[in-house]
C-alpha cells in the first residue's frame, strides 16, 4: 500500500506540475516531457500499474510507455510486488466518430516487464548447478497482445495542444503461457492463456 | 486542466474499484506470478481429503488400491488420456502426483492441471516439486494445493507427503523436514501400513547431501513403512540404494504415458503394475 500511495502521490505532482507548466510558459514542450499519462488495471502487470509515454511516428501510430504497477500482498501469498513495464502500442487505423469522438478498433503490441520481488525464487540463482538448469527467467516476461481504444477530445490547451481522455483494452498472454500452448493442442486452448487489461490514457 | 485531471482520479478509482469487484474474472490477472484462485481452485488438498473422507474403500477390505503419476509439468495434452484411463482401474482408492505439476511455478498452469484431473473419480493429492518452486510457485502451491508437508490415514495406511526439494531452499540443511518426517512416522494409532511419498528421491542430486543419510534412517527406523514414491528423475525403477530393506520406487512422469497402480494388503504385501495410456 505504501508504495501505492508513494506512486499516486508522484503520479500527481508529476501531472500538476506539467499543467502548470503548460498554463504559465506557452513555449513548446521540450523533447522529453511524456505526452500522455496512463493507468491499467491487470493484464499481467499489475492490480493497477500507472505511467506516461509518448506517441510516435510521422501519423502518431505508435505508443510508447513506461509503467509501474502494483500488485497487494493480499493477492501474491507474501509480499507485495512492483511490476515495471515497457510497452509499445502500435495502431494501424483512427477512426473519426462524430466531432470529439474518434476509436482505434485495433492495437496490437508488445511488452516487456521486471518483477524484483523478494518474493520470487529466481530462475538463475547460484543454487542451481548448471546454466540454464532453468531455462526461462522467473523475474522477467515478454508479452503480446491486441486490443482497441476508443477516445473523446478534451478542450485543448492554453498552447494550443489537442488534448484527449480514452479508454483501451488489451487481450494478450506472456511467453510462458503461450510456450505451454504450443506443444499442447488438445489439452490446452488459446482462451485459457489469455490475459486481459484494461486502462485510460490522458493525452495532454 | 483542474477538470480533466480530477475526472483522470474519478475514472482511475472507478477502475481500481470495477477491478477488485471483478477480480475473480481469471481474464484479469495482475500478474503471473499473484496466487489469486477462485474457491473452488483453492485449498485442493483440504478438499481432496474431505472427498476421501466422504468415500468408502472401494475393495470393501483390508486391499487398498492407489496410482502414482508424477512431472505434469507442461505435458497438458497426455492428461486427458491419463484421467481416461484412471477412470476405468477398479477399486482405485486415490491417485497421487509426485510434484511438478507446473513447469515455471505458476497458478495457472496448477489450475490448468487441477482443471484436468478434478475430471478423476476419485480424490487426488500432490507433494511439490522443484519446478513448483521456481518464482512464486510455492506461494501459489500453497494456496491452490495447501501444505508443503502433509500427512493423512485411509484405509489403515498412513500416506506421508514430504517437501524434498532441497536445491530449491538452496540446500539450508532444513528441507526435507525431517523430525517432521519423523513425527508422521512415529504417530502409527489406527495405521497398518505407511507410505512416504516425495518428488526429489534422496538419492538424486537436487536432495540436500546432508539429509540423505537422516532421511533414509528415517525411513528405515519406521515399523510399519512399505516404500518410498518419488518422482523428479523421470525413469521408473526399484531399487533398495542404502541397503536397509527401504524399497524406493521412482515413478513415470506424465510425459511417458505410465503410471503405477499399488495394491497394497496386508502389513507390507503390495503388487506393482506399470499401466500404459
Amino acid at each position: 500500500m505504501k508504495h501505492l500511495l508513494l506512486f499516486v502521490g508522484l503520479l500527481v505532482t508529476w501531472i500538476s506540475s506539467s499543467a502548470q507548466a503548460q498554463s504559465d510558459t506557452p513555449t513548446p514542450r521540450r523533447w522529453y516531457v511524456p505526452q500522455h499519462a496512463v493507468l491499467q488495471t491487470a493484464g499481467g502487470i499489475g492490480l493497477v500499474a500507472g505511467g506516461a509515454g509518448y506517441t510516435l511516428g510521422s501519423k502518431r501510430r505508435w505508443d510508447v510507455d513506461a509503467l509501474v504497477g502494483y500488485v497487494p500482498g493480499k493477492y501474491t501469498g507474501g509480499r507485495a510486488f512492483s511490476i515495471f513495464t515497457l510497452k509499445g502500442t502500435y495502431a494501424p487505423f483512427c477512426l473519426p466518430v462524430q466531432t470529439r469522438w474518434q476509436v482505434q478498433p485495433l492495437t496490437l503490441g508488445l511488452l516487456t516487464n521486471y518483477t524484483p520481488s523478494a518474493m520470487l525464487n529466481r530462475s538463475r540463482d547460484d543454487k542451481y548447478p548448471y546454466k540454464n538448469y532453468y531455462w526461462w527467467s522467473s523475474t522477467v516476461r515478454l508479452g503480446v497482445f491486441l486490443g482497441g481504444r476508443v477516445g473523446r477530445e478534451l478542450p485543448v490547451s492554453q498552447d494550443g495542444r489537442a488534448r484527449m481522455v480514452s479508454a483501451y483494452y488489451e487481450l494478450g498472454t506472456n511467453d510462458l503461457y503461450a510456450v505451454s500452448l504450443l506443444p499442447n493442442t488438445k489439452g490446452l486452448s488459446l482462451g485459457q492463456i489469455l490475459t486481459l487489461g484494461l486502462g485510460v490514457k490522458v493525452d495532454f | 486542466m483542474l477538470l480533466p485531471f480530477r475526472s483522470y482520479l474519478r475514472l482511475g478509482l472507478t477502475l481500481a474499484s470495477a477491478a477488485l469487484l471483478i477480480s475473480s474474472c481469471e481474464l484479469l490477472e495482475f500478474s503471473p506470478n499473484d496466487v489469486r484462485a477462485p474457491d473452488a481452485q483453492r485449498d485442493l488438498t483440504r478438499q481432496n481429503l474431505e472427498r476421501l473422507a466422504q468415500q468408502p474403500n472401494p475393495t470393501g477390505g483390508d486391499t487398498l488400491r492407489f496410482a502414482f503419476t508424477a512431472d505434469s509439468q507442461r505435458y497438458y495434452d497426455e492428461l486427458d488420456p491419463l484421467v481416461s484411463s484412471l477412470n476405468q482401474q477398479r477399486n482405485l482408492a486415490l491417485v497421487i502426483v509426485g510434484g511438478d505439476i507446473s513447469d515455471f511455478g505458476l497458478g495457472r498452469e496448477m489450475r490448468w492441471v487441477n482443471g484436468k484431473l478434478k475430471q478423476l473419480r476419485v480424490p487426488y493429492f500432490t507433494v511439490i516439486g522443484n519446478h513448483d518452486h521456481v518464482g512464486n510457485g510455492r506461494a501459489a502451491y500453497q494456496e491452490i494445493f495447501g501444505p508443503l508437508n502433509y500427512s493423512f490415514t485411509y484405509a489403515g495406511t498412513r500416506f506421508i507427503l514430504t517437501d524434498t526439494n532441497g536445491r530449491e531452499y538452496g540446500f539450508n540443511g532444513q528441507v526435507p523436514n525431517v523430525p517432521w518426517l519423523q513425527q508422521q512416522l512415529a504417530d502409527t494409532v489406527g495405521v497398518r501400513r505407511q507410505v512416504a511419498i516425495c518428488h526429489v528421491p534422496p538419492f538424486d542430486g537436487d536432495f540436500d547431501p546432508s539429509l540423505t543419510t537422516s532421511y533414509a534412517r528415517a525411513l528405515a527406523a519406521a515399523p510399519r513403512l512399505v516404500f518410498n514414491l518419488s518422482g523428479h528423475i523421470d525413469k521408473f525403477g526399484v531399487s533398495q540404494p542404502y541397503n536397509d530393506n527401504v524399497t524406493y520406487i521412482s515413478g513415470y512422469s506424465v510425459e511417458q504415458r505410465q503410471y503405477l497402480l499399488l495394491t497394497l494388503w496386508g502389513d507390507k504385501e503390495y503388487k506393482l503394475e506399470s499401466i500404459a495410456y
